[in-house]
């Protein structure tokens, strides 16, 4: 029996009154790039939080990777066991060198890949400088390269591209493309720019009000009435 | 071996000193600023390593010169079981105590670290049997500590060298601590402490690591204290004491591992040169930490450090 590579099961996330995510269930294949969409409020990164432990036990419903429950799993543990993510708001260690953040990285998932990651996300001429130095579209690529050392098996993008230029964000999701299938990692990507989710992903799944609203194949899901209606606009049909 | 050059030259023109000063009390200020010295650099490290402001340090301070004393004089145990006791109680005092109060951060931890110093002092002052109040006391210390005669620890000249040798030793083993993966992951730890959960550290053993190891440097700067004037009173525990090495911490600035030792310094320096103008000399004191605060936010040691790096020349 193949498991899911990640699977929540009855996912819910309230504040105060208002239910963020709704008993959302969501299945990742091995290898596969699954885009995550949907309008601002939708619940797509309090639904990256509860699968990558940020929200703590204040989310109900099950985690499982590779079938293994990890639900009780604090976020540390879930990044050992495999799950790795990146964040919407850069989230990287300013002060420290490029090479010293990915190799503290590389310490931690106990592997010796840091000159790797360096190497595969363009950052070997950035290696010495501090990350405030640097430029933003650079800072959101060591925020990647952080996720990716150790070569986790699912790797959680929220919103990688955000700022970036759109020739920027093609390159990213073309390189992070390539990593994956050279990896094997299976990706769960929220992204705003529908090129970069179209030209990466096989599969979509649409969030609406902290449900889902439609999931499966791109080409299906850009012809779903509703989900016209909800995010894509009259003009993505 | 660059590093290891600095500190060997460090420590022998600090051992030289005496000799080109015949003043015994200048001799004896300096002795008592390398004491503060260390205290400062413990406070200092705290800042610099978990980002968090210590007002308790004094606990750790007296603590470990209250142990040095009662035992002393209560024959407890050997006075070499003493030294190890006065410095590793108050390491792990700190160390159970930061598991639980790191949790909190910020303002929270900074006053909860200024309760429990301040709950030591009022043991002290209260527990007359044992502490004898606010009469302190006087230790009855041995002859000889660690096989040097006792005058070698209460003279100012051969105090200075021994305190000196000592700040030295822990200015080059937090440098070295520093430079190390322990060094980088606690640095990052202070910059971002989620994102260091999420590639997989725990963040709270490693700060609790920090703060026990600065209490650690507090309660060796008493153990001098305590041989050096071989009486102690409630006064080495109240938060003052923090305060004024906090001060002495801002003013030499806190990026490098040596600006709080060099604040304190300047802080003796300044207090000694102030108090001869006049009897408010606090109120000079406390002018130019505002200053220093506004015009040097890194404090004299990142200001030197800038200057430094302007010329091509690292520091730690």
């Amino acid at each position: 029996m193949t498991y899911p590579a990640l699977e929540g099961i009855g996912l819910t996330r309230r504040f105060g009154g208002f239910i963020a995510l709704d008993s959302v269930s969501i299945a990742l294949r091995p290898g596969e790039i699954r885009g995550l969409i949907g309008p601002n409020g939708a619940g797509k990164s309090t639904l990256m939080d509860v699968l990558s432990g940020r929200t703590g036990k204040s989310a109900s419903g099950r985690v499982s990777l590779f079938g293994h429950d990890i639900t009780e799993l604090p976020a540390r543990q879930r990044r050992r066991a495999g799950l790795a993510r990146s964040f919407q708001k850069t989230n990287i260690f300013p002060d420290l060198t490029v090479a010293a953040q990915i190799g503290l990285a590389s310490r931690a998932a106990e592997t010796n890949n840091a000159a790797e990651v360096i190497d595969a996300m363009e950052l070997s001429a950035l290696a010495g400088q501090r990350a405030a130095d640097i430029s933003y579209g650079d800072q959101r690529r060591v925020d990647v390269a952080l996720a990716l050392v150790g070569r986790p098996r699912v790797l959680l993008l929220d919103e990688p591209a955000a700022g970036l230029s759109m020739a920027e964000s093609l390159n990213l999701a073309l390189l992070l493309r390539d990593l994956a299938a050279r990896w094997q990692v299976t990706v769960l990507i929220v992204e705003h720019d529908m090129e970069v989710i179209f030209s990466i992903c096989s599969h979509l799944t649409v969030l609406h009000l902290g449900r889902i609203l439609a999931s499966g194949p791109p080409e299906e899901v850009r012809a779903m009435p509703e989900v016209i209606t909800a995010y894509l606009g009259s003009s993505a049909a | 071996m660059i590093r290891i050059a600095v500190f060997l030259i460090a420590g022998a023109a600090g051992a030289l000193l005496p000799n080109l000063f015949g003043s015994p009390l200048l001799l004896t200020l300096l002795t008592q600023a390398v004491i503060s010295a260390i205290l400062a650099t413990g406070v200092g490290f705290l800042v610099r390593q978990n980002g968090l402001v210590s007002f308790g340090h004094a606990g750790f301070f007296g603590l470990g010169a209250y142990i040095v004393a009662l035992s002393a004089t209560n024959a407890w145990m050997p006075i070499g079981a003493t030294l190890v006791v006065a410095i590793l109680a108050p390491t792990v005092l700190a160390l159970l105590l930061g598991a639980a109060m790191l949790r909190l951060g910020g303002v929270a931890f900074s006053m909860l670290t200024l309760a429990v110093a301040q709950a030591f002092y009022e043991l002290a002052l209260r527990w007359r049997s044992l502490a004898n109040g606010d009469d302190g006391i006087a230790a009855q210390l041995p002859d000889r500590i660690l096989g040097l005669d006792i005058s070698v620890f209460q003279q100012a000249g051969s105090m200075f060298v021994v305190c000196w040798i000592v700040l030295v030793l822990v200015l080059f083993g937090l440098s070295v601590l520093i430079a190390s993966p322990f060094g980088t992951l606690t640095l990052a730890i202070r910059e971002n402490e989620e994102r260091a959960r999420f590639i997989g550290y725990g963040t709270i053993v490693p700060r609790a690591a920090i703060y026990a190891l600065s209490a650690a440097i507090a309660a060796l700067a008493g153990v001098l204290f305590a041989l050096y004037n071989g009486f102690v009173t409630p006064n080495v525990l109240y938060w003052g004491l923090s305060g004024e090495a906090l001060v002495m911490a801002v003013v030499g600035g806190t990026r490098a591992v040596w600006g709080p030792a060099l604040g304190a310094l300047l802080f003796f320096l300044l207090k000694n040169a102030a108090g001869d103008l006049t009897d408010h000399w606090p109120a000079i004191i406390g002018g130019t930490l505002i200053v220093v605060t506004v015009l040097l936010p890194r404090g004299a040691s990142g200001t030197i450090a800038m200057l430094m790096q302007r010329m091509g020349v690292r520091t730690a």
